[in-house]
This record gives C-alpha cells, structure tokens and sequence, in this order.
C-alpha cells in the first residue's frame, strides 16, 4: 500500500467576528488505502474535506488527530522522507506567474536534489512530455489556464515520485484540455506511478479511477470500483416526471424489479436492473395505477445516484 | 541548507535580472531628493556647501530606499500564499527557511546595489568619502535590509493581505522617516522628539551613516547600529520563518 490513513481528523479555529472562534471539522475521520500504481479518486462536493484530505497526507497540514503512511512513512514524523517520494500538484497550481516556466522547473529539479546538468536534462525531458518547450521560456502569466496546469504537472513530477497528489486537476480546464490531462494522468498509471486525485466531477471519477471513496461532511460514505459502487444502486435508472410522486413511489416500491425509489426535486428516480426489458412493465403499471406520466427517460446509473444513495441529495445540488 | 538558500537567491535574482525596472524605479525617490531637496539645506548645514548638506543629507536619503523599498518587499508573497507557490515549496524537499533567506539576501544585494547608484549620484554632484566609509555604509545597508525585509515577509505571511499590508505600512512610513531623522538630522529638534526617535531602529541607521560620511568611522553609533539591526534582523527573520510554518494552519 502506498497509502495507509487511519482515523486522520481536522479541526480549524476559524475567526466568527469579534474574539468569537468557532471549531470547524473539515475533516471527521477518513481511512484510505490506495495500493500501488492504481488511480484513486477523492469525490465529493466542495467543502467535503476533499483538499484538506490531502493536504494532511502531502504533509503541508498535520492531523489533528489519527495516522498515515504514505510511501513508507508516516506523514508527520517522518515529513521529510514522505516529501522526498511524492509529487503534490495543489488547486492552485503553484508555479510562479513571473518567471518563465522552465525556470520554475529547473529550481525544483535543483531543490529536489540534482546537479546543475541533471536538472536541465530533467527539465528538457519534461518540456518534451508534455508539449511545453516552445512556451517554456515565457512568463507563465502570459500561458493559457492548460499550459499553466501542465507546468504544474510536470514540476509536480520532477523527482519522479512514486505518488502523486492532484488536487482537483482539472477544475476551471476546456473539456480538450480536460481529456489530454486525462490521458497524461492514465500514462503516468502506465509507468507505474501511483495517483491519488480529488474530484467534484463524476465522469472524471467513471473514467479515470481505478477506485475511489466519496466524502461527504468529513466522513467517508463510500468506497470501491466504480463498478462496484454503481452495481449497488442497480444498474439502471428511470425518471419520472409526474404530479403524484407519493403515490408513485409506493406503487413501484410493489413491483418486483424496481429495487428502490428515490424522490428528488419534482422527478422520481426508480432503480431497477436490466432497464430496457422492465421498462413496459413499469409503463403498464403506472398506467394501471391511473397515473399520468408528464416524462420519463432510462439511463445508466452513475456516481451520482451513488452519491444520492448514501447522502440522500444529489452531488450537482452539493457541490 | 546553504545550498537550497543558494539556490532560491539564485532564482530570485533571475527575477531581478530579467525585470530591472523596478529597483530603478525605487531610487527614483531618493535622487529626486538628492537633485532637487540637498540644495535647500545648504544654508542651514555648517560650512554652506551643496558637498556639506550632502554629506548630511546622502545617509538618510538612502535610508528611504531601505524603508520604501524593502519594507514594501513582503507584498509579492502575499500573493504566493494563495496561488500556491508557498505550498508547493512547503510539501517540496526545500529547506523552508532557505525559501525566506534566498529571498531576503536578494533583497539585501538588491539595496546595495541600489545604495551604490544614489551614492554614485552624490559623488557625480561633488561629494567624495574614503574607500572604508563607502564600504562600511554598504554593509550598513544590507543590515538594514536584513531587517527591512525579513520584517516585511513575516508581515505578509501574517496578514496575507494586501490592503491590510498597504495600510499598516504606509501608516508607519512617515512617522518612521520623520523621526529617523531621515530629512534634517533630529538633534536639531527637542527632547522629547530625539527621545522618541530612539525607539525607531531606523534612527541608529541614519546617526551610524552620518557619523561615516562625516569619515567618522570609529563612532560609537556605527557599532550601536550595527548591533541594532543584526539582533532586529535575526529576530523578525525567525519571526517570518515561523509564520511561513504555521501557513498549514
């Protein structure tokens, strides 16, 4: 395991006006363990606890209280030697806007413990990877938001670290630049380096992870493949638009291949398997029932319906 | 340790280098005064030269540079505290306090080099001091960088604001000039000024600077402010390094 967290915990102070503080729990404790080379997501809505997740294993922020190890040692005793082993790409990106790109590249290959010669060829190697060498000599403020974050990325990467930490990598980013982004991190998971990265977008999380937990509040609420968390609210999702959501909720409750129902806003979502054979019966019923259908649509379930299932709202309303 | 100050100094200075204009810019302020402000003085100074007022008047116009110029440093890592170059460096294997040092000496190389153009300015307009006062008036600078500067990090790393900043620096700018004496010397004015001026470090400067242009330069001000900022210095310069840790919260 690569990482191993028991129990971590945050507590802030935060200022609430005048000589007034107040205890914030960010986080309320969280166990992970992400195994070697895999991609793992972090998913939930803003003000889960998400970044101060990981912050605590990139060691920028000590627990209050509970324990991790992360590439073999243990986040606050041993800060120095975790910081050698990972990469740690921040919300913000982190790479100076005044200097040009290469220049922040080539401080961190020195800081991290190269020669003058290793560092440029590191540098060079990195500008290669990931199409910069023509921008790397410009001030990064002049870059565009995806050259930005790749510069982030590769100074993220310039010790080649085992583990590396993407705190939301790709918020605020063009859906092309979001997809080469994906393609970097999936070819990172080729050459075997393990990510662990932090979302609010469930098709990131469906496409990208190999295992992910959802954080809600602080607390984990679930974990597994994406397939297996999505097995578990069925495979298939109906939803319905009609007037008496009560009555068709308990209706369908009855029928014995709808597996549950949920109401969200003015829509009834019915979790059923193998959707496209129920669907007729599931018409006729209603219809039996004397109720009038204003809309209805089949879907597959995704990550939401998981993220419905155990917080009870929908991630699109938290976040 | 050395090596990652070392390296940081290096990276700052590369900043400088490609964008030269501001230092410039920061001794604007003091030829203007040497220019258009020494030639008023020379009526009141003993002797009534232009040379003599600016023998008075040279230590304390580069004073300003250190005041005006280093204490308004802090302010480019107030932004660094939110895009995320503190906590990245943080999480990175650099020594921390080598991420305040690198920027604190590039400071202090920064003010020297500032405080030889506003001195070469003086000489251009006639006045001549001996090769060990220069030297020793360099080195008082960069003591007062020191301070200057480490003073000004660990501000912006505890208010990381940069109205709040502005504010509080400007508030003290004035009264700081004013009674270091940095316009007329304070013995000039009475007793209850000079005692409060030697509650502003920047007072021992300006005395410690006057006292070796005047090629004074075994006076006893020149050690006292030596003193002065090196214990000052030290101090505002571990304050910062702590507040760079507790940046995490």
């Amino acid at each position: 395991m690569i990482i191993e967290a028991h129990g971590l915990r945050k507590t802030f102070t935060a200022r609430r006006g005048r000589g007034k503080t107040e205890e914030v729990e960010a986080v309320r404790g969280i166990d992970l363990s992400v195994g070697e080379g895999e991609i793992f997501a972090v998913l939930g809505p803003n003000g889960a606890g998400k970044t101060t997740t990981v912050r605590m294993l990139a060691t920028f922020t000590a627990p209050t209280s509970g324990t991790a190890r992360v590439a073999g040692h243990d986040v606050v005793k041993e800060a120095a030697k975790v910081r050698e082993r990972i990469g740690y790409v921040s919300q913000a990106g982190g790479v100076d806007d005044n200097a040009p790109g290469r220049e922040s590249l080539l401080l961190s290959a020195r800081l991290s413990g190269l020669s003058r010669s290793q560092a440029h060829t590191r540098a060079d190697e990195l500008l290669e990877t990931f199409s910069l060498t023509e921008i790397a000599d410009r001030p990064v403020r002049s870059l565009s938001g995806g050259q930005k974050r790749r510069f982030a990325l590769a100074i993220g990467l310039v010790n080649r670290p085992p583990l590396v930490f993407l705190d939301e990598p790709t918020t605020g980013l063009d859906p092309q630049n979001r997809a080469n982004l994906w393609d970097e991190v999936r070819s990172l998971r080729d050459q075997g380096t393990s990510v662990l990265l932090t979302t609010h977008y469930l098709d990131e999380a469906d496409a990208l992870c190999d295992r992910l937990v959802i954080v809600d509040h602080g607390l984990i609420v679930a974990e597994g493949t994406p397939e297996e968390l999505k097995k578990e609210v069925a495979g298939d999702v109906v939803t319905l638009r009609l007037d008496d959501l009560a009555a068709a909720g308990e209706l369908l409750n009855a029928q014995p291949y709808i597996k549950e129902t949920r109401p969200e806003d003015d829509c009834l979502r019915a979790y059923l398997d193998d959707g496209e054979h129920n669907l007729p019966a599931l018409l006729r019923a209603l219809e039996a029932g004397g109720l009038a259908i204003r809309s209805i649509s089949l879907d597959r379930a995704t990550l939401d319906d998981v993220f419905l299932r155990h917080t009870g709202r929908s991630l699109r309303d938290a976040a | 340790m050395f090596r990652h100050t070392m390296l940081f100094l290096g990276y700052e200075l590369g900043n400088v280098r490609r964008n030269p204009v501001w230092p410039l810019f920061g001794i604007l302020q003091p030829v203007l005064y040497l220019l258009l402000f020494a030639p008023l003085l020379t009526g009141m100074v003993p002797g009534g030269t232009l040379v003599d007022a600016l023998r008075i008047f040279t230590p304390g116009a580069m004073m300003m540079i250190a005041l005006f110029g280093s204490l308004f440093t802090g302010f480019s890592m107030i932004n660094e505290t939110r895009n995320g170059v503190l906590e990245r460096l943080a999480v990175s294997q650099a020594w921390r306090p080598a991420i305040i040092l690198g920027r604190v000496m590039k400071d202090m190389l920064v003010l020297v080099l500032q405080a030889l153009l506003v001195m070469g300015v003086a000489v251009l307009m006639g006045l001549r001091l001996p090769l060990p006062a220069l030297g020793l008036m360099l080195l008082l600078m960069a003591a007062t960088g020191l301070f200057a500067a480490s003073l000004s990090y660990g501000l912006a790393l505890a208010i990381r604001d940069e109205n709040g900043m502005s504010q509080l620096v400007q508030f003290f700018a004035l009264p700081l000039t004013l009674l270091a004496g940095m316009m007329l010397p304070v013995s000039l004015g009475p007793e209850w000024l000079q005692t409060a001026a030697r509650f502003n470090p920047l007072y021992y400067s300006v005395e410690a600077g006057r006292s070796l242009f005047a090629g004074d330069l075994s006076d006893g001000t020149v050690p006292v402010a030596f003193g002065v900022f090196l214990v000052l210095g030290a101090l505002s310069l571990a304050w910062s390094v702590r507040s760079l840790r507790k940046l995490a919260g």
